[in-house]
């Protein structure tokens, strides 16, 4: 049954694909003034100056991962890196072109997207573990490992406000990572915590890879995308510039930095 | 070797899924209210009866009246202001929600109906502890006119209430997506709720304005008329026409029908207006 639906949607699908990007393009309409009040809207709308500026964020990006792959994604600020991860996690849907991903997705986008600050470690950590779809029972057999990753034990009846970034961060980190999932999206949240705790969340992807997790990684360091992942995706301008290993993206990428600052 | 490939989770997982995220937030919502005060819970039940008490004291000061429509008036504004309180604090509650959770929606995979939802739910809890206060003062007033304890109360749990929650939630949908295009809606709608508490006998009854043919009819378009007056009908021992019960149901399930539909069809372009 599983078989004929896939064939269905993906005529020409390869079993070990796992992510299956087809001419996608995003198009953000960004109005040329803002206008968030009905007065403003009419008076716009009745003199025809409703006007907005179409921008292509992501053009034709086409690509496949396969199961059990990883892929760094490099580029510049606002090249359409978090956007195309935005599109694979499924949160926004595309312009054009359409997306497969076959599996379950853990994006991991922002370290503790709904945290609240008013409660506790311990109230936080079944919240956003809800947050994720886990029922309390679930999340009461996870969460000594989670606390334990984070190393924050003596804090868990603190109140979140009283936390501090790294601290945050490394509950998000811990709480999103206590799963297996077949894809791990990761957008530039390893560099925050201290040094022996980015290494941990490094040596942590890695058991990941290792149990056969495939990775999407977007990070400004070269040096971690070339350690986790063994191609690279370099975007530019909302194109994709090259796509192959990871040594050779990441030198081309800094390559280009240095000729245009 | 695996070999068993899937496009996304199966719907049942994904609202087992979207259900633990709901009962979580209704339950941050409902704590959250009260969080770092003494009382604590307690206050869930101490506020609607403290709040119940002022202004019951206040209306039968002015009115002068000991009962209205056969009901001790004190008990007549109370069970008026609970119903109320249910559809305003969901609707003034879910107005914004899409906007202060704009960091869930942008970086999780949650349905976005979850939030609406969420806050109705944590209304319809509240409502609950209402009661609970509404029961204490009706156990305190027993020999008083039209106050007493009726197994047709029942009716509170179906169909009085899922009927005032859907209508609660398709006024939520609609405002919680105006809100994101225009912040203006939230002025606009204290505004309208103040008006709308006044069109809505809960101090006052309709026998008083009988005499004003247009009035009468007026209010008797106004939803929460029904809803009301259906819910001390039964408080009282009674059970509505149907046609009360058709009326409910058509403001519940098409304004729910209706809010449901814009808030989905919006939900494409969110992201981009927050």
């Amino acid at each position: 049954m599983d078989e004929q639906i896939i064939t269905k949607t993906l005529p020409d699908h390869n079993p070990e694909t796992l992510v299956e990007v087809k001419d996608v393009s995003m198009r953000f309409r960004l109005p040329t003034q803002k206008i968030d009040n009905v007065k403003e809207f009419f008076i716009k709308f009745v003199k025809r100056q409703l006007k907005y500026k179409d921008f292509w964020v992501l053009k034709h990006i086409s690509f496949h991962v396969n199961r059990g792959e990883s892929v760094g994604i490099l580029g510049r600020n606002g090249a359409g890196k978090s956007t195309l991860l935005k599109l694979i996690s499924g949160i926004i849907d595309p312009t054009e072109g359409s997306i497969h991903v076959r599996g379950s997705i853990v994006p991991l986008l922002k370290l503790g997207a709904g945290f609240d600050g008013n409660a506790t470690g311990r109230e936080n950590i079944f919240l956003n573990g809800a947050m994720l779809g886990f029922s309390k029972k679930e999340m009461q057999a996870k969460y000594d490992s989670i606390v334990k990753f984070a190393e924050l034990e003596e804090f868990m009846d603190v109140p979140l406000k009283n936390y501090s970034q790294g601290m945050i961060a490394r509950l998000g980190f811990s709480i999103a990572v206590d799963v297996k999932p077949d894809l791990l999206i990761v957008d530039e949240v390893l560099g925050v915590g201290d040094a022996a705790f980015r290494d941990k969340c490094a040596k942590k992807i890695a058991e990941m890879q290792q149990a056969g997790t495939t990775l999407l990684l977007v990070s400004h360091s070269a040096s971690q995308v070339q350690a986790l992942c063994k191609s690279a995706l370099w975007i530019k301008n909302g194109e994709i510039a090259m796509y192959a290993d990871a040594a050779t993206v990441s030198n081309a990428y800094a390559a280009d930095c240095k000729k245009n600052p | 070797m695996q070999k068993k490939y899937y496009e996304e989770m199966s719907g049942k997982e994904k609202l087992r899924r979207s259900m633990n995220t709901l009962v979580s937030i209704v339950n941050r919502n409902v704590r959250n209210q009260y969080r770092n005060s003494v009382l604590g819970i307690v206050w869930t039940v101490l506020n609607p009866l403290l709040n119940m008490v002022v202004i019951a004291l206040v209306f039968s000061m002015i009115l002068n009246r000991n009962q209205m429509d056969g009901l001790f008036y004190p008990v007549y504004i109370l069970s008026g202001n609970i119903v109320f309180g249910l559809m305003r604090n969901s609707t003034s509650g879910a107005l914004p929600c899409m906007v202060n959770n704009y960091d869930l929606l942008s970086k999780t995979r949650l349905v976005h109906e979850i939030f609406p939802i969420s806050n109705v739910l944590s209304a319809v809890v509240n409502f609950f502890f209402s009661m609970i206060a509404l029961f204490v003062v009706m156990l305190f007033f027993l020999n008083k006119p039209g106050v007493g304890f009726h197994f047709t109360i029942l009716l509170t749990i179906a169909p009085f209430l899922p009927l005032l929650m859907l209508f609660s939630l398709g006024v939520s949908f609609i405002l919680s997506t105006i809100y994101i295009r225009f912040r203006d809606i939230q002025h606009i709608y204290s505004v309208v709720l103040t008006l709308w508490m006044y069109l809505t006998p809960l101090f006052y009854s309709l026998d008083m304005i009988k005499g004003h043919q247009t009035a009468t009819s007026i209010l008797k378009l106004n939803p929460m008329y029904h809803y009301v007056t259906y819910f001390r009908t039964i408080l009282m021992g009674s059970i509505p026409s149907l046609a009360e019960h058709l009326i409910m149901l058509a403001w519940g399930a098409g304004t729910c029908l209706v809010g449901f539909l814009f808030f989905h069809f919006s939900k494409k372009k969110f992201l981009l207006y927050i």
